[in-house]
């Protein structure tokens, strides 16, 4: 079990080192450039309307460069590794599929932690060196934004496992927008009489529902998530990435690299 | 065909089979709308003996990396069975013990060597201090050290393929399977990489590794396992895959025409600037020898031509120009 871990470590490690070396992080510059920008314009507002705007932009931001890590760096994961074969010499090595394909996410799931967590750190510096309270209630909705990345991240990773990196990227981002309007699907019964409501269900069931883990209006207006909902939220997302990579694990485990 | 699957001859003690494949199969899927099935290779049965240098002899496509792809894990083969170091092939125990290097490796670019070594030496489980030590007597052994902290991004094609050769080593692996391992390498590179894997016969190692480059096979190998079509042509031991014994001999000899009488006893001549290129078989050499005497001519050099293991390849593949025979008459130089 040691060696498992120590293995999966190993190339999460690795993977997060690619990221930062791979100038990913890079996109934190421009997040610190459009809070500063919007710092400045947003002094001639008052005080609770320019609070709120600034608190909107850093969280949209941080949802929207958070998503691109997860759609583009998450497609190129295991895809890259198979078109570039620098799999083989790893895999050839006492590293089981599953060990390699876990380290991957677990290594992107840090590299958007970071990410997120320093984005955090400079919307509650901007709110505070523009004379504003740093609430603590933006974690609230911080957090479900990585839940919703680490989802992003799992089916990234499936569709990469299964064809190939531009496909992936497509699929995944049909994904994210289909979910992020998955109450939509649901409005189908009212809207759409005639649809059968078996099929309106099912499509609600298959599709995760991304608005799940978007507290950001909420939150912006200073309300607190409630910790039971953000507790059934995170149960709602593990279940989620537990199937999706579970389905990637055995596509991945399944393939030939010829 | 020569075939003896199981090695040593008959006097030697039977020697540790550490690979062992029994009709391995595997094809590929062609086609997209209309499905078939195109064979890679076909009921491969192989032994590696235990401190010997196998070389996997064949052309493009012939299966050698389809092979190393199986063993490796990295393709599901169709049937067989494959043993390695007393484990079957699903099993990881094996790996523990075992070192490979892929056709044309790539490695991480935005790593450097160490590095990516000493990542390596993790997922064998390798504490931090014998890491660091086994990757700089690695990259020495590969002539990387001064390269050790560059980005393999600024790499050559020869640089990755040494540092591709010292991941394979970094567990100091029993068994070592190269697919390859002199490609993109210059005079310099294939040097040390023959040497490296003497030495590590020498230390009791095993190594089994392709390359369609035969005269590194001739060089290397103590058995070579030629593969045509996904099938195993042959394998044994160079000498008795070649017939090593000397049938024909090449002369070089000056003062005399090539119609000069008694030479045609040779079985061919040809004219090399002044001097004259015979071949002669073995029986008739003092009758050439005398011919030539009398004709008034000189024997400046005679040479044994004995067939390569490119010869061998050539006829039991067919399509051949020249034979053995007919190939030794690039043997002497011009001077």
């Amino acid at each position: 079990m040691g060696g498992r871990l120590s293995r999966t470590l190993a190339v999460a490690a690795n993977t997060f080192r690619e990221t930062v070396r791979e100038r990913v992080l890079y996109n934190l510059v421009f997040f610190a450039i459009l809070l500063t920008v919007a710092g400045l314009l947003l002094g001639q507002l008052s005080v609770r309307q320019d609070e709120k705007i600034l608190k909107d932009i850093g969280l949209a931001a941080m949802d929207l460069f958070g998503t691109l890590i997860a759609v583009f760096i998450g497609t190129g994961l295991v895809s890259k590794e198979i078109e570039r074969r620098s799999l083989y010499p790893l895999l050839a090595k006492p590293l089981s599929r599953g060990e390699f394909y876990l380290g991957k996410f677990a290594g992107l799931a840090f590299t958007l932690l970071v990410n997120l967590g320093a984005m955090l750190l400079g919307l509650l510096l901007t709110l505070l060196l523009t004379g504003r309270r740093p609430d603590p209630v933006l974690l609230g909705a911080v957090f479900p934004i990585l839940l919703g990345l680490l989802l992003t991240v799992a089916f990234a990773m499936l569709f990469s496992s299964l064809t190939s990196a531009t496909l992936a990227a497509v699929l995944t981002v049909s994904v994210v927008v289909v979910g992020r309007f998955a109450d939509v699907i649901r409005g189908m019964r009212d809207v759409a009489p005639g649809v059968p409501p078996a099929l309106v269900n099912a499509l609600f069931a298959i599709v995760p529902n991304f608005s799940n883990f978007d507290f950001k209006s909420k939150v912006a207006y200073g309300d607190a998530v409630p910790a039971a909902v953000l507790g059934w939220t995170m149960l709602y997302a593990a279940a989620w990435i537990v199937v999706v990579l579970g389905l990637g694990l055995a596509a991945f485990r399944a393939r030939d690299f010829k | 065909m020569v075939r003896s699957p199981t090695g040593p001859a008959a006097d030697e003690a039977p020697r540790e089979r550490v690979l062992v494949t029994r009709r391995l199969c595997k094809s590929y899927r062609t086609g997209h709308i209309i499905q078939g099935r195109r064979p890679a290779l076909v009921d491969l049965d192989l032994e590696v003996l235990r401190g010997e240098i196998l070389g996997y002899v064949g052309a493009n496509g012939s299966g050698k990396t389809t092979t190393f792809k199986i063993l490796m894990g990295l393709l599901k083969p169709d049937g067989g069975e494959v043993t390695i170091l007393g484990a079957p092939l699903a099993s990881r125990a094996w790996r523990q013990r075992a070192g490979y290097l892929p056709e044309h490796p790539y490695l991480y670019d935005y790593l450097t060597a160490s590095e990516y070594l000493d990542y390596c030496g993790r997922l064998f489980g390798l504490g931090r201090e014998t890491r660091r030590e086994r990757a700089r007597e690695l990259l020495s052994l590969v002539g990387l050290e001064r390269s050790a902290d560059i980005p393999m991004r600024r790499f050559s094609k020869g640089m990755l393929q040494r540092a591709g050769l010292a991941q394979a080593l970094v567990n100091d692996p029993e068994l070592l399977f190269l697919d390859e391992p002199m490609s993109g390498l210059d005079p310099v590179g294939r040097r040390l990489v023959r040497d490296l894997i003497l030495a590590q016969r020498s230390a009791g190692k095993t190594v089994l590794f392709s390359t369609h480059i035969l005269s590194d096979a001739e060089t290397l190998c103590d058995r070579v396992a030629v593969l045509r079509g996904g099938r195993l042509l042959s394998v044994g031991p160079l000498g008795e895959l070649l017939k090593l014994d000397v049938t024909h001999l090449e002369l070089l000899v000056s003062g005399v025409a090539a119609g000069a009488p008694g030479l045609e006893a040779a079985s061919r001549a040809e004219a090399v600037g002044d001097r004259l290129r015979l071949l002669v078989e073995e029986g008739s050499l003092g009758r050439v020898v005398t011919a030539v005497e009398a004709a008034g001519g000189r024997v400046l050099g005679v040479q044994p031509v004995r067939r390569t293991l490119e010869d061998y390849f050539f006829e039991e593949l067919g399509g051949a120009p020249q034979g053995a025979a007919a190939r030794g008459a690039g043997a002497w130089g011009e001077g």
